[in-house]
């Protein structure tokens, strides 16, 4: 689970003398929200981003003809280093996606540039990259049936469902633990690889498990 | 009162998905005994199985993936692809006598002789990817018979009707592209149940963008929910397509007495789905439409289900109808 794995390394980079039509060439060109600026030797020195783009060149002022020359002149002579944000924060490639979920949730980022050892820019991961894993973790793109089991907080209990499960010769596209209401319990989330839930649910039943109306479903008890 | 066929053949009990499998034939057996007690034997066409020219199976499938499954089954395997798919040394051959059971109705229907079929076949097809069996699928029947209504008998424009409680993956994949055959399809949320596709925003791609259209329901809804979307989103898209046909994925699993799934449509609540899919049928169509079974595993339930079915692709009174329970 290493960002190296994850990351996008084709990175598209810009130089921070570089005007602001060119990054926001480059940005459109490719498709990309963050565009890392990097100095002679690959080290990133800033990040600029659409948004960043968006402030300094305000669809507005070309709408005021008696200020359109002048704001167009302003423009074309500021520079990446002019708006970008100096110093971005970097993620090693040894980080894993949990640190940049982490990071991404605590620093409120998009992305963040990968460096190596040197401190060079090998890669850029962002929410999109984090996203495709989750999708792949979750097993969401294989066809299933997810089913939710609310459990006592204890030893042991996954296990038994584990049993159930591998009795009913269903492999196991995933499981999620998430944390439930009600004090001491847990709510698991099977994801089986399989349309034939009629006797696997039964039979969980019948090892005295509750079984989850899927309309109260939820995953997310994070503060926001 | 209508012209209906009949499949039923016997040996669409042979294909044998071993102990503790939902797709039983005595599902089959459940619905021709609901067909009988109504009394509705005497006015249907009855036909039976012909085994498939395998060209029009390689329409739709891979012709490795067609000889995969026939070798499988001469080698004695018991599953295809996933565990899902139980079978038996006869399954093979069953999947083709299923299929050209469903192009002698589709034929018949052509020649005028009926005005329309119901197809209750074993192995079920609308999880049947190109290559790949799935969810108790084999052959997809329903995407075949689009196929050969185009090939065989130059019809332009089929619609497809999948009302069965999970999405149809495999037909949707194989005509997801594809502006002459449109697919809409009501069923569990993939959120929920199986197979994780069918989601609001898959409406086709490249040239077909606009013939795929996916009405997921969340669990625990019933009747109002399907006649809202339903309303919605599948009869104003038949009034722009206006096929020339229409084919239906019949499942009857999204009962709320069939364990299956987390839905709650009563018996009533079928009713109304299939008589609105004929009366669609009657004002684009000419009535033509074949109904082919997908799922539905409530044996308790079946009788009552197909029984009213085959009354509404008659055309019998509605008030002949029987009710839950």
């Amino acid at each position: 689970m290493l960002v190296g794995k994850s990351m996008t390394s084709k990175v598209i980079t810009i130089d921070k003398n570089e005007s602001l039509f060119t990054a926001r060439e480059l940005m459109r060109k490719n498709n990309i929200r963050h565009l890392p600026v990097v100095d002679g030797e690959n080290r990133p020195v800033g990040i600029v981003t659409d948004r960043d783009l968006r402030s300094a060149m305000p669809y507005r002022i070309y709408r005021n003809p008696d200020t359109a020359q002048a704001e167009s002149e302003r423009i074309a002579k500021l520079k990446v280093s002019d708006i970008m944000t100096a110093d971005p924060v970097t993620i090693p490639l040894t980080y894993t996606i949990q640190d940049a979920l982490l990071l991404i949730q605590e620093k409120r980022f998009g992305a963040f540039p990968v460096v190596d050892d040197e401190g060079k820019l090998v890669g850029m991961i962002s929410v999109r990259d984090l996203l495709r894993a989750f999708i792949n973790v979750l097993g969401i793109g294989e066809p299933g049936s997810l089913i939710g089991i609310l459990v006592e907080e204890k030893v042991g209990q996954l296990k038994r469902i584990v049993d159930v499960v591998t009795e009913e010769n269903i492999s196991f596209g995933s499981v999620l633990v998430a944390r439930y209401g009600e004090k001491g319990k847990r709510a698991v989330f099977p994801y089986l690889l399989t349309n034939n839930v009629i006797r696997v649910k039964k039979r969980l039943q019948e090892i005295g498990f509750k079984l989850i109306d899927p309309m109260d479903w939820y995953i997310d008890q994070l503060n926001r | 009162m209508k012209k209906t066929g009949f499949l039923f053949d016997e040996r669409y009990l042979i294909h044998d998905t071993g102990p503790y499998h939902p797709e039983v034939s005595d599902r089959l057996l459940a619905a021709y005994q609901g067909i009988k007690k109504a009394g509705l034997l005497e006015k249907l066409v009855l036909f039976k199985g012909v085994r498939v020219d395998l060209k029009w199976v390689e329409e739709v499938h891979d012709p490795a993936y067609i000889a995969r499954f026939g070798d499988a089954c001469v080698a004695g395997k018991k599953e295809m692809d996933t565990p899902d798919c139980q079978m038996c040394a006869e399954t093979y051959e069953i999947a083709l006598l299923a299929v050209g059971g469903i192009l002698e109705a589709l034929r018949r229907m052509m020649e005028g002789e009926i005005d329309n079929a119901f197809c209750p076949v074993r192995p079920p097809g609308h999880h049947a990817e190109r290559s790949r069996a799935m969810g108790f699928c084999y052959f997809n029947n329903i995407a075949i018979a689009a196929r050969y209504l185009q090939k065989e008998w130059r019809i332009g424009r089929v619609g497809i009707v999948d009302f069965d409680v999970h999405h149809g993956n495999g037909t949707q994949h194989l005509f997801e592209d594809d502006p002459t055959v449109f697919y809409y399809s009501i069923h569990e949320h993939p959120s929920f149940a199986f197979p994780g596709t069918g989601r609001e925003f898959e409406e086709g791609v490249g040239a077909g963008t606009g013939y795929t259209k996916n009405s997921p329901v969340l669990p625990g809804q019933g009747d109002d929910e399907y006649r809202r979307l339903i309303k919605r989103d599948l009869i104003p898209a038949f009034e722009t397509f206006r096929p020339e046909i229409i084919l239906v994925s019949t499942g009857f699993d999204a009962h709320e007495d069939d364990e299956m799934a987390d839905m709650r449509v009563t018996t009533e609540g079928f009713n109304w789905i299939m008589e609105t899919i004929v009366g669609l049928a009657d004002t684009y169509a000419g009535g033509r439409l074949v109904s082919i079974l997908e799922g539905g595993y409530s044996l308790q339930r079946l009788p009552e289900l197909v029984g009213n079915h085959v009354r509404i692709l008659l055309g019998d009174p509605p008030g002949a109808l029987q009710n839950n329970g």
